[in-house]
């Protein structure tokens, strides 16, 4: 019987959602098929975790744990996927396309000499074929895709699928894998945080985003204010990261994050197919631009033509008075 | 330092596409460097000024990619390297990644840099593949490198926040392009770059096993990106139409 291995990545002590929906999907590709749906946990708690995976169906939870995997590292996270692969013989692995799994999915690929397809919107496995959609040509162009391998590696962008919960009893497997020093021939110093407890953009039911027309504080606390009030998380364009105003973890588009809230206020941001590529899949998409042609008004729900330090203040005041 | 830099020629985002019973026709005269390519080549020079050293480039492409290699060596790259293709083959991330490896294994170099995605794809894989077939030490998505007593020191946009990476030499490195501005070659660099050596090969020259190269991930056919529905627009007086779209989330779009 064929597996389906699902890679259920842990960022910041939490399960990152998006690999849940690639379980949840993997579930039902394997319910269909008459395939077993399984799922790899590495993180240096790894087993703590497993309560929560086995809600969304995986029959069997292989875990590693270890010191070596508290923070990030390709060259630890290889060494455990390598052993897993090894041990669970599964036909795909299906990962969320995170910056981590960005990290490794090449890698893997040419030591496991596997099929591979990244940063898929859509996929389906018949057993030994993948079949994919991926926007290409900044999101312009959807391709379809065919794969083969075995395994065959597949990311998934975050928003894709829902969230299907599926509760099973899984099997937890504990697989051993030790990393020696040779093994990480790269060192991490340290990591620099994004300031404060910022939300993932990723996981963010509605996100503010601020562009070039974001001038200065008072604009910037314009932002901070309309983010509170919807309890949003906050990303910038291109223009705003570059220059340092926000940091760059909270870039959006073709080079930074992809995402798909319910709803995503565009704030003095132009529309560039680069940024659109990481947003046009939001739900309701509102844009503030005082620019009447700005292209970003040809994928807005709710365009609103106007001085954004005009339109916020009464904006904010506005869904302060709905939401109470 | 010596780098050498794995460039890719794109097709133009911006240039009109049609597709047709899904296929993708695009003006095949419109090809630019891959943006994430430039970054990678203006950073090595960068460090090369710096601390000494030099830059080379190799591309994998039809003759037309020899343009994108002059680009490059218009920046002030000193030497490129051409494997020519057809430019109809069907190779995939992976025959890439091991036409370079091939090509790679008996060079001299202490950093290797790629694109950490091609713009027209976004794939990603290629470098990653190139550090695993080479079995070098590597970091993706860098964002800042430094050179320090010989090594790399590479600032990489991780999922929640930076992660400073010391690779030894030699490493193999991906570049974001949020790590710089390219330069625009001036025309100083670009006639310098008509002088500059570029040496052709052909992928039967480097022994690469040709079944090997059989592209496992096969496009099929490609579709429009269905376009949202267009929205509406509000124009006035400012307090109006705030508070109009403000009313129209709650109660239309069911978004508060
Ligand atoms: C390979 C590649 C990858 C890229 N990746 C990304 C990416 O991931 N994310 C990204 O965002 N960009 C990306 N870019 C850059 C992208 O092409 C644009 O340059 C960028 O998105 C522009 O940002 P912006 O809209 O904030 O700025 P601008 O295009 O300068 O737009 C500013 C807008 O603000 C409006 N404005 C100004 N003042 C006000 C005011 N007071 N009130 C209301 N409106 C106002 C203006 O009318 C204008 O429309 C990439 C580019 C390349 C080549
Ligand atoms: C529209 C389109 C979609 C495609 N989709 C896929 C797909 O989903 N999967 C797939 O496997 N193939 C795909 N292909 C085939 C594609 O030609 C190769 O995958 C691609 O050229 C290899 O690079 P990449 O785009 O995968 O690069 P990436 O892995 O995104 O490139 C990363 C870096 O590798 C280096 N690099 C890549 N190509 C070259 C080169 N030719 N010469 C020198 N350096 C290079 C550059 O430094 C580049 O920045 C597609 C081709 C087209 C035209």
């Amino acid at each position: 019987m064929s597996t389906l291995l699902t890679y259920v990545a842990i960022s910041d002590g939490k399960i990152k959602r998006s690999s849940l929906e690639v379980l949840s999907h993997c579930k039902s590709i394997a319910d269909a098929g008459g395939m077993a749906c399984e799922a790899v946990i590495i993180d240096e708690n790894a087993t703590s975790y497993t309560d929560d995976v086995q809600k969304y169906g995986a029959s069997k939870i292989y875990t590693v744990e270890g010191d070596a995997f508290k923070q990030h590292q390709n060259g630890s996270l290889l060494k455990a996927l390598t052993k897993v692969n090894e041990v669970a013989q599964p036909s795909l692995i299906a990962f969320a396309s995170t910056e981590g799994t960005k990290d490794v999915l090449g890698a893997l690929a040419a030591q496991l000499k596997a099929g591979v397809v990244a940063d898929v919107s859509s996929f389906n496995f018949d057993g030994t074929k993948v079949t994919a959609q991926r926007p290409m040509m900044a999101a312009k162009i959807m391709g379809n895709v065919n794969v083969t391998g075995n395994p065959v590696l597949v990311s998934v962008r975050s928003g894709s699928y829902d969230l299907k919960e599926n509760p099973a009893t899984a099997e937890v497997v504990s697989v051993d894998v030790t990393v020696e020093s040779g093994d990480l021939r790269a060192t991490l110093r340290e990591i620099i945080s994004a300031t404060g407890d910022t939300i993932d953009l990723n996981e963010a039911e509605a996100i503010v985003a601020a562009g070039r027309g974001v001038k200065d504080e008072e604009a910037k606390a314009l932002i901070s204010e309309l983010a509170s009030v919807l309890n949003a998380g906050i990303g910038a364009s291109r223009a705003l990261t570059e220059s340092g105003v926000y940091d760059p973890s909270l870039q959006i588009g073709q080079t930074g994050k992809v995402v798909s809230p319910q709803l995503y206020i565009a704030v003095g941001i132009s529309g560039a197919i680069q940024h659109t590529a990481g947003m046009a899949n939001s739900k309701v998409i509102v844009a503030i631009n005082k620019d009447a042609d700005a292209p970003i008004f040809e994928i807005a729900d709710y365009g609103i033509v106007g001085d954004l330090y005009k339109i916020l203040p009464t904006f904010i005041e506005e869904i302060k008075k709905i939401k109470n | 330092m010596k780098f050498i830099v794995s460039i890719k020629m794109v097709p133009d985002v911006y240039a009109p596409f049609q597709i047709k019973d899904g296929e993708l026709l695009m003006d095949g005269d419109r090809t630019v460097l891959n943006a994430y390519d430039a970054s990678a080549v203006e950073e090595a020079l960068v460090l090369t000024e710096k601390h000494g050293g030099d830059v080379e480039v190799v591309c994998i492409g039809s003759a037309k990619a020899s343009e994108t290699i002059r680009k490059a060596l218009a920046m002030g790259a000193a030497k490129g390297y051409h494997i020519q293709t057809n430019g109809d083959e069907t190779y995939d991330s992976s025959s890439y990644a091991q036409i370079l490896a091939s090509f790679l294994s008996d060079k001299e170099y202490d950093i290797l840099s790629f694109g950490k995605q091609s713009q027209d794809t976004d794939s990603g894989l290629t470098g990653g593949m190139v550090a695993q077939l080479l079995n070098l030490p590597y970091a993706t998505n860098a964002v800042g490198l430094e050179i320090e007593d010989n090594k790399l020191v590479v600032k990489r946009q991780g999922d929640s926040g930076q992660e400073m990476i010391e690779l030894p030499t030699p490493c193999l490195v991906t570049c974001s392009n949020d790590m710089n501005e390219p330069r625009i070659p001036n025309l100083k660099g670009i006639m310098a770059s008509k002088r500059k050596p570029v040496e052709s090969l052909s992928v039967s020259d480097l022994g690469v096993d040709a079944t090997a190269l059989e592209a496992v991930s096969k496009v099929t056919s490609y579709e429009p990106v269905p376009a949202r529905a267009a929205g509406k627009k509000f124009e006035g007086e400012p307090e109006e139409i705030a508070r109009e779209v403000a009313q129209l989330l709650d109660t239309e779009a069911n978004v508060l």
